[in-house]
């Protein structure tokens, strides 16, 4: 059958010839077409990916820059062997050792004071332990100044001019003092007072204040202890061993344990 | 109902995005805080904690803005799946280890009350996002898009799977 059609319709066979040649370049155009789409894609993903990948590098560098604090100074007073993170109460050769680590935003850590501040204070004194005070700042973003920050840097500038004694006092202050988290913290100027009835007073101590002169302190005892371990406040630790719910009950049962 | 169905990966692309980017620029003022919301999972080691810590927001607000332009979709969608699938598993292990810590999805991070973690409705967002990539990955082409569009309404043929996004004027008028 088919020959017998193309016979009778020589001419029309032939159009259907140029039809189909012409149907193929068309395809072969589309495909060309279509193979340069993909390259261009190709080569614009490509681009898109580098950007990105060049995106994330430099934020690594630029963050790492902006959390690096090689260059913080440390506060005097701070306790020996602790990386410049503490500020020690009772003799370096008690018994047992106790680490507290506080944020002044923290409520939890307030409690934890009112429960047990009496007691720390007390084994400090009788010699049986010795009570590293560790402050730290990772609030920040429940107050709307940075408050975690400010009064942890307040703290060591009072440690830093007025000794530990001065330090203890005022942090008693900062508890009782305490703003609510979620709204503004307590201002320089309040902080500067506090420090005075702490016992931190004068014109230095007032702009180590404002200027935040031990901030960057404040992130490396922050980041150090938070490779040490640290993933909230307050974290009391009894000869490295962290008690599970801070209270003067397990305080003092774990001091028992540990001076056996 | 046809006529909707480029709409349902915009909507995706819309979540999706506004996620991605939220959790992106929220991560970018603390880094310090991003590292401790890290380091809080107790999964990586300390070298890698900086990189991924400050490099993974940078990560989200990319892929939330190929998707949010409407631009290598498929692609897109297959990052932001993987990123969710790893989000899953560190969640689950987080509960599965007992710790009691915040995921840091959106800032924040670290620990919480042992009453306070949230880790059900964590694994559920994740899911439910996990599931918007997977409708992006099968059907990249949508409406508002830049250049993975959607065939308009008026076409109605059903070449829906490549070559939608010619640009005007094309090649065959020029070339012959």
């Amino acid at each position: 059958m088919p020959s017998g059609t193309d016979r009778s319709t020589g001419h029309s066979s032939r159009q259907t010839a140029r039809e189909r040649i012409a149907a193929k370049r068309a395809a072969e155009r589309a495909a060309a077409e279509r193979a340069r789409r993909r390259r261009n894609r190709l080569a614009t993903g490509l681009v898109v990916t580098a950007l990105v990948v060049a995106a994330v590098v430099v934020a690594v560098v630029v963050q790492s820059a902006r959390t690096d604090t090689s260059g913080a100074v440390t506060p005097a007073n701070t306790a020996a062997g602790t990386g410049g993170a503490a500020f020690v109460a009772g003799p370096a050769d008690a018994p047992v050792t106790i680490d507290v680590y506080e944020d002044y935003l923290c409520p939890a850590c307030r409690r934890f004071e009112a429960d047990a501040g009496d007691e720390l204070a007390r084994l400090a004194a009788e010699g049986t332990a010795r009570v590293r005070y560790r402050p730290v700042a990772i609030l920040d973003r429940l107050s709307d100044d940075d408050y975690s920050t400010r009064a942890a840097n307040a703290a060591a500038v009072v440690a830093d001019a007025a000794g530990v004694e001065a330090f203890l006092e005022f942090a008693d202050l900062l508890f009782a003092n305490q703003p609510p988290e979620g709204g503004p913290g307590l201002s320089d100027e309040q902080l500067i007072t506090l420090a005075a009835q702490a016992g931190a007073t004068g014109a230095d101590v007032e702009a180590a204040i404002r200027e935040l002169r031990f901030g960057d302190w404040v992130e490396r005892v922050t980041d150090q202890a938070s490779q040490e371990g640290l993933t909230g406040t307050p974290t009391v630790l009894v000869d490295s061993d962290p008690l599970t719910t801070p209270t003067a009950e397990a305080l003092l049962a774990a001091v028992d344990a540990a001076s056996g | 109902m046809t006529m909707l169905v480029p709409w349902v990966g915009t909507g995706c692309r819309a979540v999706l995005s506004a996620v991605l980017l939220i959790a992106g620029v929220l991560k970018l003022p603390d880094p310090a805080a991003a590292g401790r919301a890290v380091r809080a999972y107790q999964l990586l080691p300390e070298p890698l904690v900086a990189p991924i810590a400050f490099g993974l927001p940078v990560l989200e607000i990319a892929l939330g803005l190929l998707l949010l332009l409407g631009v290598f979709v498929r692609a897109a969608a297959v990052g932001a799946a993987v990123l969710m699938v790893v989000f899953l598993a560190a969640v689950v292990s987080a509960w599965a280890r007992g710790l009691t810590i915040d995921c840091g999805c959106f800032g924040s991070g670290g620990q919480v009350d042992p009453d306070d973690t949230a880790y059900l409705s964590e694994i559920v967002r994740d899911l439910g996002l996990l599931a918007l990539a997977a409708v992006l990955v099968r059907r990249p082409r949508s409406r508002l898009a830049l250049t993975d569009r959607a065939a308009p309404p008026s076409d109605t043929d059903t070449d829906t799977d490549t070559d939608t996004d010619t640009v005007p004027g094309d090649t065959d008028a020029v070339r012959n």
